[in-house]
């Protein structure tokens, strides 16, 4: 049993390179351990103090998000509000005040629940992942880094430092709505994250639709693309509605049952291409989209 | 009508709760102490064919393990005697303890609860209201008929308790109406889930046992204790520190015999807390799932003439205090409604599953739900605003109930007028908005309580009560009423209680019962003081004591506040001679008699100190997901005299976010096996801080003179119960038909609305 303190991303590889585990905020690993979902690691590294892990950065490639930035900067950083808004939508979502300010971006993503809020709306934006391990690093699609509910491709060894933004498009807007019976404290019964780029004539230049709570990883709707390309919003709704209602392979469980799931991810999808057109045309919805149209439980 | 002018009043316990300086059962500690876990059943109906503790008693570390056959054969229960501190011979739900063991640390004592080697052969799972009560059903008590049950019962099999209410000629009314409307509503179970899971420490000197406990009925541990470890009340004391909520979860007799037991026989201090799981299945507190069946006939002109009722209650495995459900719920069933005739039945119903206990107004928030949905369904039939229909049919001043009793002046239309007029009722809404409207009724229990009152040499005052405090803050009401008769400030005085070796009993903080009852001792008490006081007065001031008033801590002579003396003053010299001490128990109002017929009569029929309610909730739904929001709720109650306004409006704020949780989304899923699935507050869904709606509540004062001081009467349940109804009334205009299960879930709502049935 160790718990070692990095400060450095290089003390933490090599603490990894030993076998230790990663804790950033740790409200996805000590609560689950609580639950005896998994015991603790016998050995953790907590990354939380390494300050190149944290910050966003406008580069030549579009942005980077470090794995540290919590849910809590994330809904009011500027950039990922002014530009990746989908992104704070989902951050202000998660769990409690508590729960933004200790749980982290990359805890999020490496947790790999298939209903963390923020996996649909990375997707949707076409974010990156950036691995690091004491021999080196490597750049992964998120499609890649999912392998299923809880797991992802990373090796032991490997540390995300990072997410990568493209640059963000002229007319371009992203909202990410989730299914919730309560106002905190919730996790997505399903949720729905759409980035819609506009032409100049209002309708559908282009679009990606991604699902949370439907499958065993984050689910992108195929198709979408070809589907509203040319569509008004209005007329996209229906559309997207019923490809991501086929698409979904949802489970029954506690908190819903999969025909209720299936009907709700599609409305889920309709809002999110609804409210992401509204803000590539230019309106201001403020963060959380739950919460300013009165989606769900708002 | 407040009696102290103090506009915020500060609870003594306040302080320490906030600044986290007070003391919970968890936070003790004692020299030696051991920690206790339970083995439970872990399955929900099967005879013990194995059971060996012999690999966890050896263990290193621990000190004691217990099973049934380690403590006195008792079979105890308040009313219905149906079950023992550990299973002997059969489980009959999850939850069940079968052994208990005490060691070292946590650790320990779960591997030596894991290494208690238990085997099972199954019994047949008993879970469905309707089939339990068929003939021919499997029994969860095999041998009931041995059991010493007193009164009534009816001989259906798994029926534990049933009782009638009966007036009229029901058959004859129900043909005279116009319009006769069935409704079947279904009403899952749910918990009281008070923040502090509970905790209990026992310490054990000579032949007397010292129990600290979250009991939200201190006397009522006791009297369990004594009965299932056979021993005489003046060994047995039972302490609460600060109590961490109850809301009923926490009122009968609980772990505290065993954990004493545990302490007896490792000869150490023994400490029991609870995980939130724990605190969810092991308690027999689960708030009961319900069948409804009303039917009601009215005149074309909207006059109510006939009822009938059918009721199904879940008791879970064994009768806690459950065993008077029946007819509370069946006094709920036919509702503060005049009619001619009326019949409800109601019946309490074994089932493997975790037996059902007094939850904040038992019964009663399930009951008005589907009585007040029913209701609305009547006013539709006959093309009449609810609300309307409502005011023509309601009981009033001179008017006889369902169960036959005659209302001296109530205040029930004022409340529906007040509820009404306060909230969006009739106004242009948009179309995924719509008010709800329902009203409701409940007793208050009068019962004997007692409290001492004194005042030390140096003029500060102290009440000694039965009484316990779980957050209603009726506890600390009581400081304001020994204020008021002694002319001193409630600041002035102590409280010592929770602790039955200190003070003259008190039922505890169950029923709304504290200041209803607890009050009138506490008066009494500080009466006799304040004799004594004037008395002292008379003599110092040369006046007639009848002369003397006390004020602003003051005695002084009527009409010359000049010619006064302090009561600090006094006190010094009543310290030197015969003291001051109170002492009172006040008498407790009369239960009024009633003319109906009522079978297995359990002493609810006729209400002393009634209580009425209206709630009007104003709720959107999203109707493409079936999720409700409340957004506003306009309530008022009619609870008589109003002694503490920041404690009553808390008590309504509180039973109001109590009850939008069981319209929404509280409810226990059972599984195939009769266990809960959803046993954690991940999945088992309170509201939050987030989701409170804002609430507007308006006290219509009558007081009562069959009731506690000044008229008061109960308050701390009544706002629980017409919530959830409330809420149902206004998704089923928005869905245009009523959602028949609860809690209402997003997606039942969702499936009501797509026709579908679940
Ligand atoms: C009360 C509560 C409410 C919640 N509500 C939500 C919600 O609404 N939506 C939601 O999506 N989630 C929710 N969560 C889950 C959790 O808070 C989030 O997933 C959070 O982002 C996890 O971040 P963390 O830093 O706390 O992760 P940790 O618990 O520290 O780590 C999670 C996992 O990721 C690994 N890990 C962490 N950082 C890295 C890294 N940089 N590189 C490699 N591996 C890493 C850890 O080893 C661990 O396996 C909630 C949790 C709680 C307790």
């Amino acid at each position: 049993m160790s718990f070692t303190i990095a400060t450095t991303v290089d003390e933490a590889l090599v603490a990894l390179g030993a076998g230790a585990r990663p804790i950033a905020g740790g409200t996805d690993l000590v609560v689950g351990a609580r639950h005896g979902k998994a015991a603790l690691p016998g050995d953790l590294v907590a990354i939380d103090r390494i300050d190149e892990l944290g910050g966003v950065e406008l580069d030549s490639a579009g942005v980077r998000v470090g794995a540290l930035m919590s849910h809590a900067e994330l809904m009011t950083d500027p950039v990922i509000v002014g530009s990746y808004t989908a992104i704070a939508d989902a951050s202000a979502l998660v769990g409690s005040p508590s729960t933004r300010h200790v749980g982290t971006l990359g805890g999020n993503v490496m947790n790999g629940s298939p209903a963390m809020d923020t996996g649909a709306p990375l997707t949707v934006l076409g974010a990156t992942a950036e691995l690091r391990s004491v021999t080196g690093s490597r750049t992964v699609s998120l499609d890649e880094l999912w392998a299923g509910p809880g797991r992802t491709t990373a090796d032991l060894g490997e540390l995300l430092v990072a997410l990568h933004l493209p640059p963000a498009q002229d007319r371009c807007g992203s909202a990410y709505v989730r299914l919730e019976y309560r106002r905190a404290m919730e996790i997505a019964v399903v949720g729905a994250a759409a980035a819609v780029t506009l032409a100049a004539d209002g309708t559908i230049a282009s679009a990606a639709v991604a699902l949370a709570a439907v499958a065993p990883t984050i689910l992108s709707v195929d198709g979408v693309d070809q589907a509203l390309v040319g569509c008004t919003p209005a007329d996209a709704g229906p559309v997207v509605a019923a490809l991501a209602s086929e698409q979904a392979a949802p489970i029954s469980d506690l908190r819903a049952s999969d025909r209720y799931r299936r009907h709700c991810i599609g409305v889920m999808a309709k809002r999110a291409v609804d409210a992401a057109a509204r803000r590539a045309d230019g309106e201001s919805i403020a963060v959380p989209v739950n919460r300013s149209l009165g989606i769900g439980a708002a | 009508m407040a009696i102290a002018e103090v506009p915020r009043f500060v609870r003594a316990d306040g302080p320490d709760k906030v600044t986290g300086s007070g003391r919970y059962a968890a936070d003790i500690n004692l020299t030696g102490q051991l920690v206790a876990k339970f083995r439970y059943a872990g399955v929900s109906h099967a005879r013990i064919t194995k059971l060996d503790t012999s690999a966890a008693s050896a263990m290193p570390g621990v000190f004691a393990v217990l099973t049934a056959a380690d403590v006195p054969d008792v079979i105890y229960s308040p009313v219905v005697p149906d079950r023992r501190l550990f299973a002997k011979d059969v489980v009959r739900f999850e939850g069940e303890l079968v052994a208990a063991v005490a060691a070292v640390d946590a650790a320990t004592a779960q591997a030596a609860v894991d290494a208690i080697v238990v085997e099972y052969e199954d019994l047949p799972i008993v879970d469905d209201l309707e089939a339990a009560m068929a003939d021919g059903s499997p029994l969860v008590h095999q041998d009931w008929e041995s059991y010493a049950v007193t009164g009534d019962t009816v001989q259906r099999p798994n029926v534990a308790s049933f009782s009638s209410i009966e007036k009229g000629d029901v058959d004859t009314a129900m043909a005279s109406a116009d319009h006769v409307v069935t409704s079947r509503y279904v009403a899952d179970g749910c918990h009281a889930l008070p923040i502090e899971p509970r905790a209990v420490v026992a310490q054990w000197e000579g032949e007397k046992v010292t129990i600290w406990t979250s009991t939200q009925v201190p006397f009522d541990a006791r009297a369990g204790v004594c009965e299932t470890l056979q021993m005489p009340a003046s060994k047995v004391r039972v302490i609460v520190p600060h109590l961490g909520g109850g809301f009923g979860g926490k009122c009968g007799f609980h772990f505290e015999a065993h954990v004493a037991a545990l302490a007896k026989a490792a000869r150490r201090p023994v400490k029991l807390v609870f995980s939130r799981q724990e605190e969810m299945v092991a308690p027999d507190r689960r708030r009961e799932g319900m069948i409804v069946d009303i039917t009601s006939g009215v005149k074309a002109d909207g006059t109510l003439v006939a009822r009938t009722g059918w009721i199904a209650i879940d008791n879970g495995a064994y009768t806690a205090d459950a065993a008077f459900f029946p007819q509370l719920a069946a006094m709920h069933v036919a509702g503060p409604y005049a009619m001619e005739a009326v019949k409800v039945e109601a019946s309490l119903v074994y089932t493997n599953h975790q037996p059902s206990g007094s939850v904040r107004a038992p019964t009663a928030p399930q009951a008005c739900w589907a009585l007040e949905s029913h209701t609305d369904e009547l006013a539709a039939v006959v093309g009449m605003d609810p609300v309307e229909f409502r005011r023509a049919n309601i009981v009033d001043e001179g008017v006889e109930g369902a169960a036959g009793q005659v209302y001296g002046e109530i205040g029930l239309r004022r409340c529906l007028d007040a509820a009404v007029g306060a909230s969006a009722y009739g106004d242009d809404l948009p179309d995924d908005e719509a008010v709800g409207v329902a009203i409701s009724w409940w007793p208050s229990f009068p019962g004997p309580s007692g409290a001492y009152i004194k005042i030390d040499s140096d003029g500060s005052g102290m009440i000694i009560t039965g009484a316990q405090e779980c957050g209603t803050g009726s506890v600390m009401t009581l400081r304001m009423l020994a204020a008021k008769e002694l002319g001193m400030e409630p600041e002035d005085f102590q409280l010592v209680y929770q602790d039955t070796s200190a003070a003259p009993y008190d039922t505890g903080a169950t029923g709304s019962q504290t200041l209803l009852n607890n009050g009138r001792a506490v008066v009494e008490g500080a009466r006799e003081v304040a004799a004594q006081l004037r008395d002292l007065a008379a003599d110092q001031l040369e006046a007639a004591p009848d002369d003397i008033v006390l004020a602003s801590g003051k005695a002084h002579v009527s009409g010359s506040p000049d010619k006064a003396v302090s009561i600090v003053e006094l006190a010094g010299i009543a310290a030197e001679g015969e003291m001051l001490i109170g002492k009172g128990s006040g008498t407790p109002p009369e239960y009024p008699s009633v003319s109906a017929m009522c079978v297995g009569d359990q002493g609810l029929a006729g209400w002393a100190g009634p209580q009425f309610a209206c709630h009007a909730v104003h709720v959107r739904l999203d109707r493409e997901t079936g999720v409700v929001r409340v957004l506003d709720v306009s309530a008022a109650h009619d609870s008589g005299t109003i002694i503490n306004p920041v404690a009553a409006h808390g008590q309504v704020e509180g039973g109001i976010m109590m009850g939008v949780g069981q319209a929404l989304t509280e409810g226990t899923q059972y599984g195939d096996d009769a266990k809960q699935r959803n046993t954690g507050l991940l999945e088992y869904k309170l509201q939050t801080a987030a989701d409170a709606p804002t609430i507007r509540t308006e006290f219509i004062e009558i007081p009562d003179p069959n009731a506690g001081p000044y008229g008061a009467k109960g308050l701390a349940e009544a706002p629980n119960v017409p919530t959830a109804a409330a809420i149902a009334n206004g998704v089923a205009k928005l869905v245009g038909t009523p959602v028949r299960q609860l809690p209402m879930t997003a997606e039942r709502v969702w499936m009501t609305s797509e026709g579908m049935s679940s």
